[in-house]
């Protein structure tokens, strides 16, 4: 009896330390886009060394947390809401990565930007506009993960339409800016390039409330079109 | 205990005795029947009783009365007061915990308490709102979960608190927060969230401000001693030499402006608030700064003075010193053939000094930041007519004292409108 009771206590703090990783994980990838926006958007760009720097650690982070859910799953066999759990997380983990990825080719455009001089193209700023939003998005999402908030999410889940209508808008109005000065074309493409991996994030973070809403309720609503 | 057993006995003896008797007397079974007669209504009176507490332990509470005869009275009654007192208590105790908790809320700083697991334990709605956490949901969430910040997680990992933490608030771009980790009660910690946004700004407007001051003195200075060396080094024509002295001399003219203004500046910051009963003589002082006005202008500038809302009290060079910045601005920054108009007038119980131009006006971004000390919005412009870029700072400071405040309405292309609004405190009937 008092063996059994350790063992599911000791198997409560496995999956505590589980989430309290994946969280902290989060936190470095919101820290990262952050930086990355904010590399863009003052044109301080020597940030951007960090930033690339800094994908190393999150990449880090994810092969132990892969190792950590391997090990759940060996050990305790984990069932119903802790299988979900276990399950969820590691397919957040994948997102919050390829997140991390998506900041780093942030930094690294805005490095190119930067370097050729930019700014010639107007209403860039949009760009930081999005992307706030996208960086909010990914934030609530981690928010909803912690508390398993499923109306958070749910909110999360229907932004990233207003995230990808922006996007789209960005892309309009740079093409008209290259079509009537040839010159601003390669500037512009960079400026496209970091409003798609913007536009990424967002995606991103709505598979992360689509993960916190299967944890917390066991609802798969990936591919469920519009409603969820 | 021991005097309830003892009564129960007695009510059992008591019945024993005309139950003996009887028996005696009549016959056994008689003596018997009556024995068990007793013994049944002693039952019966016990089961009422036990039902009666049975209700009452079901919702137990000092308003129900809880009521018996003998030996279960007392019993009741200790229980009622037992409970009575336990409601008394708990009473007290919440009490106590309300006040401890509305302690916590008036306090200004943000507090949380963690446990040894660094997990919330309450906090105030100060912290909520700086850290983003609800109560209601976080109570024993791990506050690493929530507030994710790298910067944070690592402090909290790495247990040395004896220096507070500078955070950048993720939910409020702007805001600064200091964070004090403080053991106390075994394992427990008090976090203390502090917004240091407003001192973090002043910290840099500081920084900035003696980078400024450094920067303005050293421009002219080095103009000074490059024109020092060319004097004393070639040989120079008389009347190349008298250019560069006039130079130079322009050079140490606007030094000696800005450390003026800079000094200006200081007094109005350090000296008594102006005096509430000094009359200044508006019409006097306004026909003076208009012919200054003329003056500096050389006829390039149409001036006119309306002025018609009495006199003002107050501290007289201060509030020249202030009318005469907005004025001499007006001329430098107005084309030749502008039209300068200086306003006096009452606007109901209060009254409005301006200055209006038809120069080219500002473009709206610069308006709020006119005053800060060193600002320009045109850099060459500014220098080449003169300016210090402390005047609308001195305005500002000086016309604040006099409880005025100074309003910028211009666009560019339309023209600028300066103005401050006296109280009616600071007027003459």
């Amino acid at each position: 009896m008092s063996e059994s009771v350790h063992v599911s206590r000791q198997f409560d703090e496995d999956l505590g330390v589980l989430r309290t990783h994946v969280l902290e994980m989060g936190g470095l990838v919101e820290a990262q886009v952050s930086a990355a926006i904010e590399a863009y958007a003052s044109g301080e760009i020597i940030t951007v060394k960090d930033i690339v720097e800094g994908d190393h650690r999150v990449n880090k982070f994810e092969k132990v947390i892969d190792d950590e859910t391997i090990h759940v799953v060996a050990r305790r066999q984990p069932t119903a809401s802790d299988l979900r759990l276990v399950m969820g997380v590691n397919k957040i983990v994948t997102d919050l990565e390829r997140i991390g990825d998506e900041a780093k080719k942030i930094a690294k455009g805005a490095r190119r930007v930067h370097e050729q001089g930019m700014l010639n193209v107007p209403r860039a700023t949009d760009v930081r506009h999005v992307a706030e939003e996208a960086v909010a998005m990914l934030r609530q999402a981690l928010d909803s993960f912690a508390r398993l908030d499923v109306a958070l999410a749910d909110a999360v889940i229907h932004a990233d339409a207003k995230v990808d209508a922006e996007f789209k808008a960005i892309v309009r109005q740079l093409i008209t800016y290259m079509m009537e000065d040839p010159r601003t074309i390669s500037t512009a493409i960079d400026i496209v390039w970091i409003g798609r991996s913007i536009e990424r994030i967002g995606d991103h973070a709505k598979n992360i409330a689509e993960h916190v809403i299967y944890i917390a309720e066991g609802r798969d609503i990936r591919h469920t079109g519009k409603e969820a | 205990m021991k005097s309830a057993r003892l009564r129960s006995l007695a009510v059992t003896v008591v019945g024993a005795v005309p139950a003996t008797v009887l028996g005696v007397l009549v016959a056994p079974a008689w003596g018997w029947a009556l024995f068990a007669v007793v013994l049944l209504l002693q039952l019966l009176s016990g089961l009422r009783h036990l039902a009666r507490l049975d209700e009452w332990s079901r919702h137990p509470s000092p308003a129900q009365t809880l009521e018996g005869a003998g030996v279960w009275d007392d019993i009741f009654a200790r229980l009622h007061r037992h409970e009575r007192e336990l409601r008394a208590l708990i009473a007290r105790r919440d009490l106590d915990l309300r006040q401890v908790a509305a302690a916590g809320q008036a306090i200004v700083d943000g507090i949380v308490t963690l446990d040894a697991d660094d997990r919330i334990g309450w906090c105030n709605r100060t912290a909520e709102r700086q850290l983003g956490l609800d109560l209601r949901s976080d109570r024993s969430q791990p506050i690493a979960n929530l507030v994710r910040q790298p910067a944070f997680v690592a402090y909290l990992a790495a247990g040395d608190f004896s220096r507070p933490l500078r955070l950048n608030a993720v939910r409020n771009e702007e805001q600064v927060l200091s964070i004090h980790i403080l053991p106390y009660a075994g394992g427990e910690r008090l976090m203390q969230v502090r917004d240091v946004t407003q001192s973090e700004r002043l910290d840099r407007m500081r920084r900035d401000f003696v980078a400024n001051v450094s920067h303005e003195l050293r421009t002219p200075l080095t103009v000074l001693s490059g024109f020092l060396e060319t004097v004393r080094e070639l040989p120079l024509e008389p009347d190349e030499r008298d250019r560069y002295l006039a130079l130079m001399a322009e050079q140490s003219d606007r030094m000696q402006r800005i450390v003026q203004d800079l000094l200006t500046l200081s007094t109005l910051e350090s000296s008594p608030p102006p005096p509430e009963n000094a009359r200044v003589g508006m019409a006097d002082l306004l026909d003076k700064l208009r012919r200054d006005a003329e003056a500096l202008s050389a006829g390039r500038h149409e001036i006119t003075l309306a002025a018609d809302a009495g006199d003002l009290f107050g501290a007289e060079p201060e509030l020249a010193s202030a009318f005469g910045n907005l004025l001499s601005n007006a001329v430098r920054y107005t084309p030749a053939g502008g039209h300068i108009a200086i306003a006096w007038k009452r606007i109901g119980s209060s009254a409005e000094f301006s200055v209006a131009d038809d120069g080219p006006g500002i473009a709206p971004e610069h308006i709020p930041r006119l005053t800060e000390r060193f600002y320009r919005a045109d850099l060459g412009r500014s220098r080449e007519t003169g300016g210090t870029g402390l005047g609308l700072a001195i305005v500002k400071h000086a016309l604040s004292r006099h409880q005025a405040r100074l309003d910028v309405a211009s666009a560019p292309g339309r023209g600028s409108r300066f103005s401050a609004l006296f109280p009616p405190a600071r007027l003459t009937a």
